[in-house]
């Protein structure tokens, strides 16, 4: 059974195709791997052992049939909890959801059934996004695969942790201000952030609307080519989806004539020596493939965690109303109805999350909107013009993708805003609306280090490209 | 800039949230101090610099009503807190005693 594992999607395409194994083989294999480990990662909090196995089925019929979908068909994929399928749990790592039972499936599920995959389950998540380690679960928080006293980062830390573990060949998460990419640098996978509106956030659990985006976490940058190109698309239920047209890959052995933006916001003070010594060393990696190392002055990167912790949570201030127990979710009936809503959600919601909807309230409250929400606005407007002038002259910008390595569980845990300052070099692309990849590039102390490539809008295409090419020489 | 108890008991009440006393305490702590690092905002001239709009191009469709396929109509009523046959029930908006 050991050949079905360390399984990538075109490796396993490649396999079902030869006839190696079957996808219910392979589903069997997966299945039996979370059952074996999950209980000390904890990186799923459902799992659809009878469905997969149906799906499973279906994809081998098809195949001998010879009706096979698409690379795709019958690959076993776990999805972020935040993401509705169809008659299945999704909590969002919430307990007002605890007993939620989506009623449709999100248009990227629609998308990923058509194609014919499997779904193994849906994994843990910081409750509602809000997090950086996974701690935030309303079930109990995953372990890193690497070291299980340690966080797999957050928030999509289960899908992280899912394909780290080989308990799922590739995931799905979502990514408002680094929530693909920084667990999938702290587990040492690839997470990938698409352009906003590349992928329908229909059936995605709204965070912050303007923000939000899903993406692909894999075993190899190919592989996150593979499901970006099966999930994106312009899509009728999602308004805010646009059409970029055919995503163009080039085809590269080096990176003669690309030009790496390295920039001097991101690079000075505030990341750990083992992250510092590894990503210089990426970056010289990258110069040694014929890359051209450019540095740039990025004007107002250093505000873009302000601006994210003002927009973020005024968005989410709005987007959670829909929690007051009245037609899903737990709840909590009381003598008055406003007590009936302050119970339900009370109760229902965690202390992160009601901070944050605390501070959206504020930051939009009568007297503070016009400093707050309004300012943060503006400045939004300054930092995607500087990205826009940055890549006028460098076709990538690098950073490192965290500040650390992954920390131990419970050490951000009293310090909210030493928890956000993970995000310091990740919430740039969310608020630019840019695409940013993170990939592995070595270890500090035996823990994954990732760096970031952040592209310009809509560039998602060449932005594989070159974190392609990176990946490989760095091997 | 330091957040008042009732200026906290008032935001809870706006976001329809209830808190504990431990709660509230951390909750005067931290917000506090997000507060003032998102406070650094204030520093930036934008004076000139428009709001990010985002290019939001408003595609209108027209409103066909279409019946709810049925397994979508039973998970959403599955998902009903209280009901009486297949409707929703909820607190009366206007009873008495009102919150």
């Amino acid at each position: 059974m050991a050949h079905l594992f360390d399984q990538t999607i075109r490796s396993a395409a490649d396999g079902l195709k030869s006839g190696a194994f079957s996808s219910t083989e392979l589903t069997k294999a997966y299945l039996s791997q979370i059952r074996g480990i999950d209980l000390s990662i904890h990186a799923f909090l459902d799992v659809f052992e009878g469905t997969a196995l149906d799906q499973a089925h279906a994809s081998d019929e098809r195949r001998a049939t010879g009706k096979t979908q698409g690379v795709l068909d019958g690959i076993p994929l776990a999805i972020k909890d935040n993401i509705l399928i169809q008659d299945h749990r999704s909590t969002a790592g919430s307990q007002i959801l605890a007993n939620y039972r989506a009623p449709y499936d999100a248009t990227v599920i629609t998308k990923l059934r058509n194609a014919g995959s499997v779904f193994l389950g849906k994994t843990n998540m910081d409750e509602f996004a809000m997090g950086s380690s996974t701690e935030r679960s309303a079930f109990g928080p995953t372990k890193n695969p690497r070291d299980p006293e340690r966080v797999p980062g957050g928030s999509s830390g289960g899908s992280a942790a899912a394909v780290a573990a080989d308990m799922a060949i590739a995931s799905l998460g979502s990514d408002t201000g680094g929530s693909i990419r920084q667990p999938a640098s702290f587990c040492g996978i690839v997470g990938f952030k698409p352009s906003y509106g590349s992928v329908s956030r229909s059936g995605l659990m709204a965070m912050a609307s303007s923000l939000d985006q899903i993406g692909p976490m894999t075993k190899t940058v190919e592989d996150a080519a593979v499901l970006f190109e099966a999930i994106r698309g312009v899509d009728v239920l999602d308004q805010t989806t646009k059409d970029f047209g055919e995503v163009k890959y080039e085809t590269r052995t080096d990176l003669k004539g690309v030009r790496i933006g390295v920039p001097r916001q991101a690079w000075g003070k505030g990341m750990t020596d083992g992250v510092r010594e590894d990503a210089e060393a990426a970056l010289k990696t990258m110069e040694e493939a014929g890359a051209e190392l450019v540095d740039i002055d990025l004007p107002y990167a250093d505000e873009a965690l302000a601006v994210y912790y003002v927009l973020m949570p005024c968005e989410v201030s709005a987007n959670l109303s829909r929690f007051d127990g009245m037609r899903f979710g737990q709840r909590e009936t009381r003598p008055t109805l406003l007590e009936t809503y302050q119970q339900s959600r009370g109760e229902g919601l965690g202390e992160e999350v009601r901070r944050r909807v605390m501070l959206g309230s504020y930051a939009l409250s009568k007297g503070y909107y016009d400093a707050y929400y309004r300012q943060a606005r503006k400045v939004q407007t300054l930092i995607r013009r500087a990205y826009s002038a940055a890549f006028e002259n460098v076709d990538v910008i690098v950073t490192p993708t965290a500040p650390s390595t992954a920390f131990k569980i419970g050490e951000k845990l009293s310090d909210p805003l030493a928890m956000y300052l993970e995000d310091v070099y990740t919430v740039g692309a969310n608020v630019a609306g840019i695409p940013a990849i993170s990939v592995p590039c070595g270890t500090a102390e035996g823990l994954p280090v990732g760096i970031q490539f952040q592209g310009k809008m809509g560039g998602d295409g060449a932005l594989l490209s070159i974190a392609r090419v990176f990946e490989h020489v760095n091997l | 800039m330091a957040l008042t108890r009732e200026e906290i008991v008032r935001l809870a009440d706006l976001s329809r949230l209830s808190l504990t006393e431990a709660e509230m305490k951390r909750m005067e702590d931290t917000i506090d101090r997000v507060l003032t690092y998102v406070g650094r905002l204030s520093e930036i001239d934008t004076t000139g610099i428009p709001e990010t709009e985002g290019d939001l191009e408003v595609r209108l469709r027209t409103d066909v009503v279409q019946a709810t396929p049925e397994l979508e109509r039973t998970a959403i009523i599955s998902n009903f807190p209280d009901k009486v046959g297949n409707s929703l029930r909820v607190p009366g908006v206007f009873e008495k005693p009102k919150g």
